[in-house]
């Protein structure tokens, strides 16, 4: 008997492909069937589990290429990036960019933004919870202190921008949506921010500066940092509009403290 | 004495025994409003623990429905059967969720799932060897310190038999159970679906099982597949409970005593009140398998 350790990389090798594969037969019993035929009783669940985690992160990736194709594609992906934790809801981060270089689907070129989207609003629907920031914490610092100061973002913001009209390509893939309702591929790209309000993950466009603005600050940038892109995109950029409106929007959250179930408060 | 200083040195999260000596049910997410809103009677709920690791509305939806059931995390991704090591991380999430949902009941599954750091998934097959007993018994004794608590490991539904595997089933797990103080979950369904698969005698193997380490059981629907014209059980949780499988059950709860029983449905979820009605059966059986007093009526 081979070590375990040996023998469940040998067992992975069968289920997803790779150099050992042949290696787990030998430890299987027939009992009136091939060993294979066994695995493939287990490899058959995990490609099923697998893909039906990213049909249901993917809904209109899978919508746009029809539903045989996604199971070509997500057995492809999945062969190459195997998920790396437990939680399906954390699996398919790289889908998106794993379309990006897939050659049978590369004509579709808005395809890989799209997904970026609906990545965007798989993990705003699964963040963590923050206590939004009180503005009157920042009253309480030394003026000087402002500019420099690194802001966190609510966790379940995403900002996202596509030379493709990826908003109305979602909206029209809704299974509610009017059938009749065509996208102009041609009217251009978006800046979109991604994140959840309550219990739904939403989006909405944003002008560039804003957007840019955003998208600097969650990067970890500081204050006068974001507001010099944004200054950059748009001259006119209004800078206390727009802290203003990450109050008003509470988009800021507390260091570290994560919001705890109504009864803590 | 392997048992002494642990088994009564894990909190078991209540009166397991007790307080839920009722039929409960896997609460999945087509059921979370629904119950929210009507509380249907049932004596508790059961969830898988990985789908409660992020934030958000499926998280705040268990903080409310915590206040009015007991309930029960059943893991599935903690691959206690994995050469390697247990994944931290994973093991301190579970850790946080288990201290905010004050579950009366912790669970995973004798399986492995994880190699080379890659996930595969599901609830994969074990050599029953010394060997994988010292995995085992090592990952149990660390997710049981890491959660401050008892889990209870639940026996697999299987489709394939190691050459080299020298160690019955039931007599790994109660070893198992010997050695770390963990308490046993029965899956009857799984007991039935890998005697028909694996062909072994379902009534010794549950025969097999201490009540003493036994807190809970498992029933659920399979299906049949065929294979090259071989009919192979597949526990897929997707149908009622079969009568096979109820009629284990009984066999099961006359044995053990009337334990903490949950119906499970994963694929193709009915309505609420299908699941409720299956409740409804294992509560009977249950109430049937209550110790008697002199006069015959159930204590």
């Amino acid at each position: 008997m081979a070590p375990l350790r040996e023998l469940q990389a040998a067992f992975r090798d069968a289920l997803l492909g790779g150099p050992t594969a042949a290696a787990a037969a030998p430890h299987i019993l027939g009992d009136g069937l091939t060993p294979e035929a066994r695995l493939e009783i287990y490899r058959h669940h995990v490609f099923t589990t697998l893909t039906a985690a990213l049909q249901a992160t993917y809904p209109v990736v899978c919508r746009l290429v029809h539903e045989q194709f996604f199971r070509y594609a997500a057995d492809q992906y999945l062969r190459a990036h195997p998920p790396a934790g437990p939680c399906l809801f954390e699996y398919g981060s790289s889908f998106p960019a794993f379309l990006a270089d897939f050659e049978s689907c590369r004509h579709l070129r808005y395809l890989p933004d799209v997904a970026r989207l609906e990545w965007a609003l798989n993990s705003a629907t699964y963040a963590e919870e923050f206590a939004p920031l009180d503005p009157m914490v920042l009253s309480q610092l030394p003026g000087d202190d402002l500019p420099g100061l690194p802001l966190r973002l609510d966790p379940s913001l995403s900002l996202l921008s596509s030379p493709w009209p990826i908003d109305q390509i979602w909206e029209v893939n809704q299974p509610n949506a009017d059938s009749e309702a065509v996208v102009d591929l041609a009217s251009g790209g978006v800046y979109l921010e991604v994140r959840r309000i309550g219990d739904d993950a939403v989006f909405r466009a944003l002008d560039p500066a804003p957007y840019a603005f955003r998208r600097v600050l969650s990067q970890g940038a500081c204050l006068a940092d974001a507001a010099g892109v944004a200054f950059e995109t748009d001259s006119a950029f209004d800078l206390s509009q727009a802290l203003r409106d990450l109050f008003a929007e509470q988009l800021l959250v507390h260091h570290g403290v994560a919001a705890r179930g109504q009864e803590e408060g | 004495m392997p048992n002494d200083g642990w088994v009564s040195g894990w909190m078991t999260g209540g009166d397991a025994a007790g307080v839920l000596a009722a039929a409960g049910i896997g609460l999945r997410a087509p059921h979370v409003q629904e119950v929210i809103t009507t509380r249907p009677p049932v004596g508790w709920l059961e969830v898988h623990a990985e789908n409660y690791l992020g934030g958000g509305p499926a998280l705040r939806g268990l903080d409310q429905i915590r206040r009015d059931y007991p309930i029960s995390l059943h893991g599935v991704g903690l691959s206690l059967g994995s050469a390697e090591d247990l994944d931290a991380r994973h093991l301190l999430r579970l850790a946080a969720l288990v201290e905010r949902i004050e579950p009366v009941l912790a669970s995973e599954h004798l399986s492995w799932s994880v190699t080379g750091g890659v996930y595969l998934n599901h609830l994969l097959p074990l050599p029953y060897t010394e060997e994988s007993l010292e995995i085992v018994c090592r990952h149990v004794d660390q997710a049981q310190v890491a959660l401050g608590r008892q889990i209870l490991v639940e026996n697999p539904s299987s489709y394939l038999r190691f050459a080299h595997s020298p160690i019955p089933e039931p007599e790994f797990l109660i070893e198992l159970a010997r050695r770390t103080g963990c308490g046993l979950l029965c899956d009857v369904n799984n007991i039935y679906v890998s005697a028909h698969n694996l062909g072994f005698d379902a009534v010794a193997y549950v025969d097999a099982l201490p009540p003493e380490f036994v807190r809970e059981i498992h029933v659920a629907g399979h299906a049949r597949n065929d294979a090259d014209g071989l009919t192979i059980l597949i526990d897929d949780h997707g149908s009622r409970v079969s009568s096979e499988v109820w009629k284990l059950y009984a066999h099961a709860v006359a044995h053990l005593g009337p334990v903490a029983t949950l119906v499970e449905w994963d694929t193709d979820i009915p309505v609420l009140n299908v699941l409720l009605a299956e409740a409804c059966v294992a509560d009977g059986l249950l109430y049937r398998a209550r110790p008697r007093t002199p006069h015959g009526a159930p204590a």
